[in-house]
């Protein structure tokens, strides 16, 4: 395989002796590939090499170890959540979901897009749950106000649910990335919906659901909602765009607390959904 | 330190970086950790598959390729070898032209920046770079060994 090169002398007296290995195709060079190295600068090497595959074996494990979705109890000292908020479903539906959730945020746009028309088929149309939507704009995202501002100005005229769904599917459209005047894009967005636009545009522009809005923030707060989207099931909290299976768990449990016969109704009540949505602004 | 072992440490660093979004992209991790929340938006959009797999998971299998040839390379067999400085130099070009079409993508057409993917694009040039460097280094050497007269 190999053959070697005598260089700096005869034999091996003071002579380097370089491999020059047969897959190379061509001379050996004193050096090596970027300057050969020394036993102290491999040991160095193979080191760094142990500490990097250590500290990322182990950075690797412990964030796939955490829990994907933060579930905790809330205290029940804390009052139930005041009739705000905007609501879907029926009232006497036995179980109210409430999600806090972010217009901008990524996390948020998911669920509704994947989960939340299975979760309106499913579980709010057949009377099984009502579900309140709670602003919490994060003041990372820089568009995200004028969204909840025009979702308020859109429920004054009774679209609240078209222009939460409308928001959500065009979020790539509207969000700090894609533009500095989302009053405009969002304003475009909002034609097709059918609304005043005159009483829209007015409505955004002197932000006249902004104390509303805020209110809502202030009782995700108070919750100690720690990220978007946070959903209040039963006694539960979830903070994350959980799927739908998981979330219907969540409801079948919440269900199973509220009345005990409950969690076998749900099970049992999937395909088509029964009752149309019953939606509102509070 | 050779370049072949800044290229090897370097190439790890990416290797666990696109681990990571390799496992957040098959549901492993539960949420990633970047300020903004815009990786989410890059990584659950369209563009984050390639050929049927998860961009993350073709960045893990170029950077397990990059840090295997470096590590190759640093071994006495192929220390000289030029047609391994050459395989680093396509390979880590594959790595630069990729990542700034992922690049064009997030800036031109998703509208939205994902911190990791940057990390990635500068691991991805400065392996380029590095590999660049060496193959010329190799080449330089080789033909310096071979005009240089032996001794019978």
């Amino acid at each position: 395989m190999g053959q070697e090169r005598m260089e700096g002398g005869r034999g091996g007296g003071a002579g380097v002796v370089k491999k020059q290995s047969a897959t190379t195709g061509g001379g050996g060079r004193p050096g090596g590939g970027g300057g050969s190295a020394s036993g102290g600068g491999k040991r160095w090497f193979y080191i760094a090499l142990a500490i990097l595959l250590v500290a990322g074996i182990a950075s690797l494990s412990y964030v796939a170890a955490r829990p994907k979705q933060s579930v905790s109890t809330i205290d029940s000292t804390i009052a139930p959540v005041p009739n705000q908020g905007h609501v879907m479903g029926s009232d006497s539906a036995t179980v109210e979901v409430v999600e806090f959730a972010d217009f901008e945020c990524p996390a948020c746009g998911s669920f509704a897009t994947l989960a939340e028309p299975d979760v309106r088929a499913r579980l709010v149309n057949t009377g099984l749950i009502r579900y309140r939507f709670m602003d919490f704009p994060l003041s990372m995202h820089r568009n995200t106000w004028p969204a909840h501002l025009a979702a308020w100005c859109a429920a004054e005229q009774g679209k609240f649910w078209e222009m939460h769904d409308l928001l959500f599917m065009n979020q790539d459209r509207w969000n700090g990335e894609a533009t500095n005047r989302p009053d405009r894009v969002i304003s475009n967005l909002t034609k097709p919906l059918g609304l005043d636009m005159g009483q829209f545009d007015n409505c955004v522009s002197t932000r006249k659901y902004q104390p509303q809005i805020q209110a809502n923030v202030n009782e995700g707060i108070r919750l100690k909602v720690p990220s978007t989207p946070t959903f209040i099931i039963g006694n539960k909290r979830i903070a994350a765009a959980v799927p739908y299976d998981e979330f219907k768990r969540q409801v079948d449990e919440a269900l199973a607390q509220a009345r005990p016969n409950a969690a076998t109704k749900a099970t049992t009540t999937k395909g088509a959904p029964t009752k149309a949505a019953n939606t509102k602004a509070r | 330190m050779t370049r072949r072992m800044l290229t090897a440490l370097i190439a790890l660093v990416g290797l666990f970086i696109a681990l990571y979004l390799t496992l957040y992209k098959v549901g492993i991790i539960g949420t990633l950790a970047c300020g903004t929340g815009s990786c989410e938006t890059v990584q659950l959009s369209r563009w984050s598959t390639f050929l049927g797999l998860p961009v993350a998971a073709w960045g893990t299998a170029y950077y397990v390729a990059v840090f295997a040839l470096a590590l190759a390379g640093i071994q006495d067999r192929w220390e000289d070898s030029l047609r391994l400085s050459l395989t680093m130099l396509v390979v880590t070009g594959w790595g630069v032209v990729f990542s700034a079409w992922l690049t064009y993508l997030e800036l031109f057409v998703i509208h939205a920046i994902c911190r990791w993917c940057v990390v990635s694009a500068a691991i991805a040039l400065v392996l380029f770079a590095l590999a660049l460097l060496d193959w010329r280094a190799t080449r330089r050497a080789l033909r310096s060994a071979d005009d240089r007269p032996t001794h019978r």
